[in-house]
């Protein structure tokens, strides 16, 4: 009680004792409290198109913002652009803390999701943000993925057991759960296959990076029955071999996981096939 | 001398066939209909646009094979026809007569 009554109060102290302070580590007056007095200009870059006038070509539209009102990070930029500045700027984002991949874009010349990457505070210096690239937009910074998904369900992205278990769940050992780490992590927010000159070149045939990366997570699971009949359909020039170990889908990974890798032991096991 | 035609040009007039035949898919009561939706789709939108905006067209027919699938749904029975494409066809009726 006592906590509540001196949390309540102190909006109205210019200063806490010690003693007080104690009881609410945080102060709410103390949250979400501009940084500094002067402010810090920043100007960001954004590609904008618009399907509704397609005759217009697509162009860098120029806003700038106060960094020291803003949250840190790209995503709280564009959140504050599309709140105050320009209400027409259209891009993707749901979760704010990069697990659901909706944010992805091309921000100063790398794919990363606008939610975890943070704003660089120099401002001499202004931040482009492109969408996915060579994808097909359908507005300002969403691209069309249509594809990207349609190549994953190619991979049968779910568990295949003729034999089930007489009764319960399948069991696993903790070595091979351990063999899915680092590839179940994976929120397909297509920063790999975008940043890959393979995939760039050959989308319509070649799987890409994060497709192949589940295609190894559904290789690798213990509990599948149907390895065999997984690999057969990555046995051929395209689907699989189009990687050339770029490695530029592990350089730009959000999520820290390393797609090149996982392509790499499926390369492994054709062969040894 | 037959009529050459480049390969977008090409590509649209595939889309268009396409589009055609998929209104002969639909039951004969609303194919009219369907009928007079392909086609003022496609003339409202090519005279919108100039023929040497390469990169409008494009577009134009991605939009038109992504739209036109979802129409060619065996389940997609109906469409809808506003006032504004009959009174299109109806000039365009017009316009063959006189």
């Amino acid at each position: 009680m006592f906590s509540l009554l001196a949390r309540s109060s102190s909006r109205h102290l210019p200063f806490q004792t010690s003693a007080l302070r104690s009881f609410s580590s945080s102060l709410v007056t103390r949250q979400a409290v501009p940084t500094g007095n002067n402010p810090l200009n920043k100007e960001f870059k954004i590609y904008r198109w618009n399907p509704d006038e397609p005759q217009k070509k697509p162009e860098l539209q120029s806003y700038t913002i106060n960094l020291n009102e803003c949250g840190p990070m790209i995503l709280d930029a564009l959140i504050k652009i599309k709140n105050e500045l320009d209400p027409t700027l259209t891009f993707r984002r749901s979760c704010r803390e990069g697990i659901c991949g909706s944010c992805a874009m091309n921000i100063n010349g790398q794919n990363t999701l606008a939610c975890l990457c943070r704003i660089d505070r120099n401002e001499n210096k202004d931040t482009k943000i492109y969408p996915l690239p060579h994808m097909y937009v359908v507005k300002d910074l969403v691209p069309d993925l249509t594809l990207f998904y349609k190549q994953y369900k190619s991979i049968e992205p779910y568990l295949q057991n003729d034999n089930p278990p007489a009764h319960g769940e399948f069991l696993q050992s903790p070595e091979d759960r351990k063999k899915l780490d680092g590839l179940y992590e994976c929120i397909l927010c297509a920063c790999c296959s975008t940043s890959c000159p393979s995939y760039w070149w050959n989308q319509d045939e070649y799987l890409g990076p994060a497709t192949l990366m589940q295609a190894y997570r559904w290789i690798a699971d213990s509990r599948d029955g149907y390895k065999a009949h997984r690999k057969e359909k990555l046995q051929n020039e395209m689907s699989l071999y189009r990687c050339h170990t770029i490695f530029n889908c592990s350089r730009t990974c959000p999520k820290g996981l390393n797609p090149a890798a996982a392509i790499a032991q499926i390369k492994l096991q054709l062969a040894v096939d | 001398m037959p009529l050459r035609h480049s390969g977008l040009q090409k590509e649209v007039l595939a889309l268009y066939r396409r589009a055609l035949r998929m209104v002969r898919t639909k039951p004969p009561s609303t194919r009219d209909k369907f009928h007079l939706f392909v086609r003022y789709s496609f003339k409202t939108q090519a005279t919108a646009v100039s023929p040497r905006s390469v990169s409008t067209v494009e577009h134009l027919i991605r939009r038109g094979q992504k739209q036109l699938e979802t129409y060619e749904n065996p389940a997609v029975k109906d469409c809808w026809v506003s006032q504004e494409m009959r009174g299109w066809e109806a000039q365009e009726r017009g316009d063959i007569r006189h």
